[in-house]
């Protein structure tokens, strides 16, 4: 059950050479995801929970230096699902 | 971990907002406008952007009186009957409807720009299967930020991060909430005269495509606080059975193509097919849950994949589109891109999304909260206006009823209602106590494994096909879970929240499927179609679905549709006087 065990993917990359550390992504996320240490221009943001994005790509919208990209993962990209098996087992 | 309830932070003022999207948002003008003290409570961080899309708006529904018939209130209340297939409350449809004109009006005068930068015109669209051009398509990327500036110059005390439990209410009246900060722990116990709830539809009740479970349509943040909470504290909801599933892009539940289509797109079956005039003679331009119906039955015919299909559509309006595409979802572009897919020259597959309880692909009937004509529920002096409640219409239907439920809760206030009771600091430090313990459930439960059986239960046996033994099944693995929540396991405050989101889920889950299983028809197709009553039963079924806390769980009555919903409110003196 749940989909745990798998490797978390990761939805965003913030490039460490551009961020300027400043808390934006951190304030801006609906999710709670993105945890940045107050007052300390020295650390990075953290994708916390990765696996609750919901790729709206809010932080990447207000990142004064454009150093966050939003990254679909495999499933998203090229989906092999087939959508009659979403559709429940009482139409069968 | 647990402590006193003089550890409480402590909040008196007239009103609390649960939620500070669109209907919250304007909700709160209202009675900061009347010189109330407001407290909004938001789980999320900004007033800058909608609570249901995350971002900004692309279009916006209204009448504005323009001088044609269709452009006026009495034309499309005339047209509400059929667009709902007579499931709605014409009470309170109408209030909404009436109010269009003066809300959008007043929205206006906050600063957004309706009109279209190159025209300097109103660009009105039909779509959505209404009776006249009432979408404006806009940039509204700032409409939100317009709003939340409002509400902040009004000096409204916003408590961000901020997760609100459970409502204090004594003899059915609404006097508060309690609440915890997700980030410091704080709890509050906040004393409100009015309580307006606005938090939201429900969503990560179902599967899709991706099986991410935050890969929704609507914002995943948005799990039924409201109608959980409100069902708790003695409210009544109406239309819970009704489902709303959208199409997407598959693999990406997004937002954006029900513009594409309203800008002219088709859809287009594995044959080739331009498929939706067999299911309405609308095509295209059919009600939203019509078009989702009709994917779902060409996927179920065998007839899949489906796709999108633009390639037919002029220079211009393809321009339009890609223009509109990042409004509603910034990364859709990318998405896109990413994908390597050009939608102006190749089709685009589509998936059927996740399921949401919302107002089922149908503007004026909301699933959710049942409320008056003031926006006021069951219980008094707790309003709900937005997704979560019963007249739901989009951003301006959440605008609308937002603004009426704020302007509901001065009357209310100013009817008077005695001093504000004092908790029972026993009952508070209970409700603390309960939720603290999760985050000592080391071997307990994990949410996402709980939230995981929620949502196979509901896609395989209360999703968009029904049947009585399905129904009932999913009614026994639903309670089941139910008694799993106390070992429910969180690891960090943020946990915590997520903890009591999913047991939210799995609240409306239950009343969803208690609705489901007591309307024996099947209505607005895919929406609630029961395989063992097929047939659309207007004889018997012109009735609400009313959903109620039971002794032992949810508990359903029906009402006939000639009546308002808060016919069967117990409330005396049903509305305050307008």
């Amino acid at each position: 059950m749940g989909t745990n065990s798998r490797n978390v993917f990761n939805p965003i990359r913030i490039n460490p050479e551009t961020c300027v550390k400043c808390n934006l992504c951190d304030w801006i996320c609906p999710g709670d995801l993105i945890y940045k240490e107050e007052d300390n221009r020295e650390t990075l943001p953290v994708i916390k929970y990765p696996d609750e994005c919901w790729y709206c790509g809010l932080c990447q919208s207000i990142c004064p230096t454009q150093a966050i990209t939003v990254v679909f993962p495999e499933q998203m990209v090229h989906n092999k699902t087939d959508v009659v098996s979403l559709l429940g087992k009482v139409a069968g | 971990m647990s402590a006193g309830s003089d550890s409480f932070q402590r909040i008196d003022t007239d009103v609390l907002v649960v939620g500070g999207g669109v209907a919250g948002s304007m909700a709160a003008i209202p009675a900061l406008e009347a010189g109330l003290k407001v407290v909004i409570c938001e789980k999320g961080k900004v007033l800058d952007h909608c609570g249901s899309i995350g971002c900004g708006v692309d279009h916006y529904l209204t009448i504005m009186d323009s001088g044609p018939e269709w452009d006026t209130p009495e034309f499309l209340l005339k047209h509400v009957p059929e667009l709902t297939d007579g499931i709605v409350d014409m009470a309170v449809a109408g209030r909404v409807i009436h109010e269009m004109p003066r809300i959008f009006r007043k929205i206006e005068s906050l600063g957004v720009d309706f009109r279209d930068r190159q025209t300097g015109d109103y660009y009105r669209l039909r779509s959505f299967g209404l009776p006249g051009t009432y979408h404006i398509n806009f940039d509204g990327t700032d409409f939100k930020k317009h709003l939340g500036e409002r509400v902040r110059k009004g000096k409204a005390t916003v408590l961000m991060r901020t997760m609100v439990v459970q409502l204090l209410v004594r003899d059915n009246r609404a006097y508060g909430a309690v609440a915890f900060n997700f980030r410091s722990g704080e709890w509050t116990v906040i004393r409100a005269k009015a309580v307006v709830l606005a938090a939201g539809d429900v969503n990560r009740i179902s599967k899709n495509a991706s099986g991410l479970a935050f890969d929704s349509w609507h914002i995943p943040y948005n799990t039924g606080d409201a109608q959980a909470m409100g069902y708790h504290a003695g409210a009544q909801l109406a239309n819970m059975e009704s489902v709303e599933a959208t199409l997407t892009p598959k693999g990406f539940s997004c937002q954006g193509l029900n513009a594409l289509v309203s800008l002219g797109a088709h859809f287009v079956n594995k044959a080739g097919e331009r498929f939706m005039f067999k299911y309405d003679k609308k095509g295209e331009n059919a009600r939203r849950a019509v078009i989702a119906d009709g994917v779902i039955n060409e996927y179920l015919l065998g007839n899949g994949p489906i796709y999108l299909d633009c390639r037919h559509l002029p220079q211009d309006m393809l321009d339009r589109m890609e223009h509109t595409l990042q409004v509603d979802r910034y990364t859709l572009p990318a998405y896109y891109q990413q994908k390597g897919v050009n939608f102006r020259e190749e089709l685009v597959e589509v998936s059927v999304s996740e399921l949401s309880i919302r107002r089922s692909g149908v503007y004026f009937r909301g699933s959710g909260l049942s409320v008056d004509v003031n926006g006021e529920t069951a219980v008094e002096a707790l309003f709900a206006a937005g997704d979560c409640a019963t007249v739901s219409g989009g951003i301006s239907g959440a605008a609308v009823l937002g603004h009426i439920a704020g302007e509901g809760v001065v009357q209310r206030i100013r009817a008077g209602g005695g001093a504000l009771p004092e908790p029972d600091p026993r009952m508070l430090e209970q409700v603390r106590a309960q939720s603290e313990a999760h985050l000592r459930q080391d071997e307990g439960m994990p949410w996402k494994d709980y939230e995981e059986t929620t949502r196979q239960t509901v896609s395989d046996y209360v999703g968009v096909r029904r049947d009585e033994r399905g129904l009932k099944l999913a009614l026994d693995t639903l309670r089941a879970l139910a008694l799993r929540d106390p070992q429910l396991r969180a690891d960090d405050l943020h946990g915590l929240m997520r903890v009591h989101e999913a047991r939210n889920i799995r609240m409306n889950a239950e009343m969803m499927a208690t609705a489901s299983l007591a309307r024996q028809e099947t209505r607005t197709g895919s929406s609630h179609f029961r395989m063992d009553y097929p047939q659309t039963d207007d004889r018997n079924w012109r009735k609400f679905v009313i959903v109620e806390r039971g002794s032992d769980g949810p508990v359903t009555r029906t009402l006939s549709t000639d009546q308002p919903l808060s016919a069967a409110f117990s409330r005396g003196n049903a509305a305050v006087a307008a």
